[in-house]
Parts: structure tokens; sequence; C-alpha cells
């Protein structure tokens, strides 16, 4: 049996100016998680 | 004088041509070869296919803007590969076949001095019987033309709705082994929330018909994901997702026949089941494009650069998904036996899957394979180019950038539904992609970096990254600037 979205998690979901905040905040985690570095995994690190 | 010649102009093809031409001087060549007239930023093509975007707002014509840029290009789709030249030259070269114009039909020989193939995966609908965009009720949203061949096929659909017919809409994998889940899995949303718009949701059955061993596996094995300030599975995530919207599923659903509203699938249990619908779209099996390549005595020597895809810095070594590792995924997407040839993006062949492999109780390969769309293509291209670029100016055959799946970032924006105020999107992150375990006992991944997230943000995320990518894309100032 799936999980059920609550009432209160979707008026967050939907609430524009809540939302606005997690626009930042996704952004921010985005660009943490796929801009701050790649490298190799053999015996290398970070280069990118 | 260095020429770089890169095969294809999608999102990673270009990607490398932008930063090549960027970073060298006009003293050495670029040039790109490639069939298609036009850029296309892929990831908005389901908008396009439930109406809420034009096909022309999401691409634009390549040679002007390579024109601009001194960049040569050569509209033609690529035939067979020379790496060691022929009888009349050492130097490598590909034989490519015009596609329009008053030269259509004939070749050119294409020398380089380094070669980015970024010819991505030929969308392999032949694999699956009666699976023909356009045929058997059946769309694809795989390209901008495609897209819009699925908008005018819903719309239909949508106004017959609303004429009191119950219809039947199948929306997942069309193939076996097929990848890009994510892709399907945003078009299933889309298409729902549209429904809801045109107030014909009640007249619809929605179905989600994947070759995934649980939804929310994508072609990644599933993740852990952080929400909330849990820790919650992919798989219960989309669970949730489809329940909340209404939408049923199917998994573990190995595709292998379309007929006329009726598509045709083994189970991993083993049992041949039958689905029938109205409109269905499903993303076809990726292939190679089948290229040959040959020496110098025209001798065949295909194995050597490709496998279906081509060859690169991985290990190809066969072994039970016990003993996968991270190490096994490459690192430079350099061909190890021809070392001036590349192949970022989808072009690339992976060593193994990313999900477990299995096979149903009759012995069919029923499982994902892993997808190199979107971040990694963009992320790839990029390491390609930037080493090629240090390899023509210092003169070293050292290549300092590298860029292993199992060890960098990708975000998947899913949109969930259009529109700016009833937008819906799935925001999941995940580090590394391709999950080592040995690193992150726990759940392979880094926790704080692997999240998801529900709401209309994510759909504003996923309009942001439309524009800020179409304007890298067409090279605006500081275009390089906004990361892959």
């Amino acid at each position: 049996m799936a999980k059920k979205i609550t009432r209160f998690h979707k008026f967050v979901m939907h609430n524009p100016f809540i939302q606005f905040f997690k626009f930042i905040y996704l952004n921010i985690k985005i660009l943490n998680v796929v801009a701050m570095g790649h490298g190799g995994t053999r015996n290398s690190e970070k280069t990118d | 004088m260095a020429k770089v010649v890169v095969l294809g102009a999608g999102i990673s093809g270009h990607t490398a041509i932008s930063y090549l031409r960027k970073n060298l001087s006009k003293e050495h060549e670029v040039v790109v070869v490639s069939p298609n007239s036009n850029y296309q930023w892929i990831p908005s093509n389901i908008w396009v296919g439930v109406g809420r975007m034009k096909a022309e707002q999401l691409i634009f014509p390549l040679a002007p803007l390579y024109k601009k840029r001194g960049i040569t290009y050569i509209q033609a789709k690529v035939t067979t590969f020379h790496p060691e030249g022929d009888k009349k030259t050492d130097k490598g070269f590909v034989v490519a076949e015009y596609v329009t114009g008053e030269q259509k039909g004939e070749t050119v020989k294409v020398d380089y001095d380094y070669l980015i193939n970024a010819t991505g995966p030929k969308l392999n609908f032949e694999a699956t019987e009666g699976l023909k965009p356009g045929t058997n009720k059946t769309a694809s949203v795989c390209t901008y033309d495609h897209a819009q061949h699925a908008w005018n096929d819903f719309e239909k659909l949508i106004t017959r709705m609303k004429n009191g017919e119950n219809l039947k809409i199948l929306i997942g994998t069309g193939h076996a082994k097929a990848t890009c889940q994510g892709a399907a899995f945003e078009y299933i949303m889309n298409v729902e929330q549209e429904l809801n718009r045109h107030k014909v949701r009640d007249k619809a059955t929605v179905t989600w018909i994947s070759n995934e061993y649980e939804v929310g596996d994508f072609g990644i094995d599933g993740l852990m994901v952080k929400m909330g300030g849990e820790m919650t599975s992919s798989k219960d995530l989309i669970e949730m997702v489809f329940e909340d919207r209404g939408i049923q599923w199917i998994k573990r659903a190995g595709v292998n026949k379309v007929e006329d509203g009726l598509v045709h699938y083994e189970t991993l249990d083993g049992e041949h089941k039958t689905e029938d619908y109205d409109f269905a779209m499903l993303i076809p099996a990726f292939s190679g494009h089948g290229f040959n390549a040959y020496d110098k005595n025209g001798g065949d020597i295909t194995q050597k650069l490709f496998n279906g895809f081509m060859l690169v810095d991985a290990d190809y070594t066969q072994k039970p998904y016990e003993e996968w590792t991270v190490q096994d995924w490459p690192e430079t997407y350099q061909n190890p036996s021809y070392k001036n040839i590349f192949a970022p993006g989808i072009a690339f062949a992976p060593p193994h899957g990313i999900s477990k492999p299995r096979k149903s109780t009759n012995g069919t390969p029923i499982f994902p394979t892993p997808p190199r769309t979107g971040m990694p293509s963009g992320i790839t291209a990029k390491l390609v180019a930037d080493n090629i670029v240090e390899m023509i100016k210092k003169g070293t055959d050292d290549l300092h950038h590298l860029g292993s799946m199992g060890n960098m970032g990708a975000a998947c924006i899913a949109s969930t539904g259009f529109g700016l105020l009833k937008g819906r999107g799935v925001t999941i992150t995940t580090n590394p992609i391709v999950p080592d375990y040995k690193k992150y006992p726990e759940t392979g991944r880094i926790n704080s970096k692997t999240i998801g997230d529900l709401g209309l943000a994510g759909h504003w995320v996923k309009l942001a990254l439309h524009h800020a990518f179409l304007y890298k894309a067409k090279m605006k100032p500081f275009w390089w600037l906004i990361p892959e």
C-alpha cells in the first residue's frame, strides 16, 4: 500500500509563497550537487 | 594547427563544440558533422507532447550560430570510421553522407586530429514489433517532431472524452531493456494534469507500464532520498505520487509487441499478458547506430571501436551484479585503441547496467539499461572537450579532466504538470549517479546530496533550466557561467 500525500503536504506543495523559498533552496541544492565537482574513481582526486 | 571533429549536435555534441570553440584559438578548426538542422532542448519535449509548449520554443537552427562562431558545419550523417586513414593518407577520417541540399546522397571524407563521437542513441523502435510512432495508436516524445505528433493525437483523444467516451491511456517503456523512464514518467504526469485541466480526468484510465523491478528505479537501481528530513525510497515516493493522481501501474513488464490498441508484454514471472489502450506513449530501446570501422587496408576493425555503442576506458569484463564496482565506469571517455577518439554522453558503451539485471522465468532479460542523458551528457562532453584542449595546447597525452558516473552528481527535475501557479514537479538529486556501496555502505550515495522534493517549485526549476540551457546553447554572453 503506497503512502498518501497528506493535506498539509499538499498545501505546502501548492502554496506559491512557500514554494518561492523552496525554489531558491532547490537551486542552491542542485548547484551544490551538480556544480561542485566530479572526478575519477580509480586513483584520482576530484579534478573539475 | 589542430582539427577537432564532433559527430552530433545534441546536448553532448553541442556542449563539446561550444567549449572547444571557446577555448581553442581560431587557428584550430572545429568541425561539426550532424544530420540535424536544429538544436533541440530535449527535456522540454514532454511539454510539446501535451500542447503546453510549441516545438519552436525549444529549438533553434544550428547553421547561423555555427557560422557566427567560426565553426564548420556539415549537415550529414556519418556512415563509416577510418581511424588509421587509408592507403592515401595516414590521418584518421570519417565518411559522412549529406542529408540535404544539392549534395544530398553524396559522401564526404572528413579527416581529423581529434574525434568526438557524440551521436547519441539510435531510437530503436524496430526492436519492438509494431512500435513505430504514429502507428497502432502509439506516440513518442523522443524528438520535438514526435512530441508534436503526440500532442496532435492526444488532443483528438481529449475531444473524444469531451464527447463522452471513456478511454484508456498507457505510458511507459516499450521494450524489456528500455531506459529513459524519467521522460515517460514526466509525460504520464503531464498527461494526467492536462486531463484535469480539460475536465475529462474521470473519462480516462491512466496506466504506467515499465520494465522496472519497482517503480522509481529509473535505471539507476532506485535510490534513497532525503525528503522532509526522512529517508524515503524512490519506490515509495513515486508510488505515492501515482496513488495521489489515480495512476495505475504495471511493473516488471517487458513489452515485446504492439498491435492496434493492444500491447503484449512478458512479466518476470514468465507470464505473457496484454493491455489494451486508446493512446500510448512508449519509450523505445536505445541502441548504437551500427557504424562500421575499417583499418588502413580496408579490414573490418569495428570491434575495436564499438560493441554497439563506442568502447571507452570502461572495464567491460563480464561479471555478476554483486561484483560490479564504480571503478568499472569510464573516467575520460577515450577509446582504448585510438587515443584521439572520445565518446561522451549516450554514445559511450556502459560497462554494464546500474539496475540489477533480471531475467524472466523464460530467460527474457527485463530490466532498465543505464541512462546517460541530461546532465551526465553535458558534463562528460565538457570534460572531453577540456582534455582535448589541453592535449592541443600543452602537447600532452595525459588526461587530467575526469568524470566517472560513480563520482558525479545529477539532478532529475521532473515536471509533473505544467503551469506557473498550478504546475507541479518532482525534484530528485543524486550523488553519485552510480551507487558506490564501498564508499557509502548505507545507501550507496551521499545522503545529504541525494534528496527528493514534491511541489510547484520543481516545475519552476525545470522551467528556469529550459530558459537557462537554451541561453547557454545559443552561446550568448557569459554562457559558460551556467554549469552543465
